[in-house]
């Protein structure tokens, strides 16, 4: 028994320091990396964040292998980031596919301006960049939307700036049988035009219908 | 090989049909392993894939018998079928999905799911992938699945 307490209370301490190490601010424990990935019970797919994340300084190489500076490249533009892999045949797809769908539905609205609309940028940052080289990124967001931004680089500074947005990655391990097994994350993070702040997380389970519902909401950096 | 377990396939679906018949019926209130496993296989799709390099598939195995194991599961559609549990993010390659006696076992987005490679074509929405599921007692099964969109969500049903 008293094992036992010992270990749930590193196991909170474990959990409390990394808290502070994912969100980069010493002032608050407030909002655990844990409570991001919940389900919302209020029937809103997305989870308003009281403490935004910063944008991750990543500077990458795009699927036409240049130089993407992404702070620089979406600042003041609503962004949203999500870190997966190609090699992925069942979440990945289907969140881009969802964010991709969304965002077509998003040309419907007649509340936004067309520039508006093109100001929004969906990033996907590989988790497995050793085989998702650029073109091979290319090729498979030329089959989902060839506008959305496909990040790859080095493993390590993409791991390190999802541990900013407290999600967690690990590296692509290759197994007996020659089989790579990847990780994704398993939340899109929105950004705000105004303010630049990542403030909303979803959850691989938010459908086509929660985004298309709330994207014109994020374009102008307000919560759905 | 696909040749020889597509023949093989059609009849022992036929078989799995008599047993399900006769089993449901006699061994209802039994949950135990001698139990003969009656298996229904409902709610399958695949998402249309990205590109003809891979493609998920779901469904949900219902047994009113006793226990049975998926074992393996192949189609004309792709090289290599395999059988995967999603933890934390990373999938993970599974010999064998146990089916529980008076139970399910399900494949759903974001947990289990069958992960199709090396296609034959890139399959569109609304055609029908034939998909066999072999199990240890039920023998195989086959099932047409139906390729849904690719953001395809089954509680919502579009």
């Amino acid at each position: 028994m008293h094992k036992k307490k010992t270990l749930a209370a590193a196991a909170l301490l474990a959990a409390a320091a990394f808290t502070l190490s994912a969100c980069g601010s010493g002032n608050s424990g407030d909002k655990p990396v844990a409570e991001v990935s919940a389900e919302s019970g209020s029937g809103k797919a997305a989870t308003v964040l009281d403490q935004p994340f910063e944008k991750p300084d990543l500077v990458l190489t795009d699927t036409h292998g240049k130089k993407y500076d992404l702070r620089a490249e979406t600042k003041g533009k609503p962004t949203l980031i999500y870190f997966g892999y190609t090699h992925c045949p069942d979440v990945c797809p289907l969140t881009m596919n969802n964010l991709a769908v969304a965002k077509k539905e998003l040309q419907k609205n007649k509340q936004l301006t067309q520039a508006q609309k093109d100001s929004l940028r969906i990033v996907f940052v590989t988790t497995d960049p050793e085989r998702d080289n650029p073109s091979a990124l290319g090729t498979w967001l030329k089959g989902i939307d060839p506008d959305v931004v496909g990040l790859t680089g080095d493993f390590s500074t993409i791991q390190a700036g999802a541990r900013t947005l407290g999600i967690s990655i690990e590296a692509p391990q290759k197994q007996k049988d020659g089989k790579v097994v990847s990780t994704h994350g398993t939340q899109v993070i929105a950004f705000s035009p105004k303010t630049d702040g990542g403030y909303l997380v979803y959850g691989q389970n938010a459908t086509v219908d929660d985004y298309t519902k709330d994207l014109p909401k994020i374009i102008k950096g307000e919560n759905p | 090989m696909n040749r020889c377990l597509g023949g093989t396939a059609v009849v022992m679906a036929a078989g799995l049909a008599l047993a399900g018949c006769g089993g449901s019926a006699g061994s209802s209130s039994a949950g135990s392993s001698s139990a003969k496993p009656a298996l229904r296989i409902t709610s399958a799709y695949m998402p249309a894939p990205v590109t003809s390099d891979m493609a998920a598939g779901f469904f949900t195995v219902t047994n009113s018998g006793g226990a049975d194991t998926l074992t393996s599961v192949t189609s004309a559609l792709a090289g290599d079928v395999t059988l995967h549990s999603t933890k934390g993010g990373a999938m993970e390659e599974e010999k064998s999905f146990a089916v529980p006696a008076d139970g399910t076992l399900d494949f759903a987005s974001g947990g289990n799911h069958l992960m199709f490679e090396k296609l034959t074509h890139k399959p569109k929405q609304g055609e029908k992938v034939a998909v066999q599921l072999h199990f240890a007692k039920s023998g195989t099964v086959t099932v047409e699945i139906p390729v849904k969109s690719a953001t395809y969500n089954p509680t919502t049903g579009h």
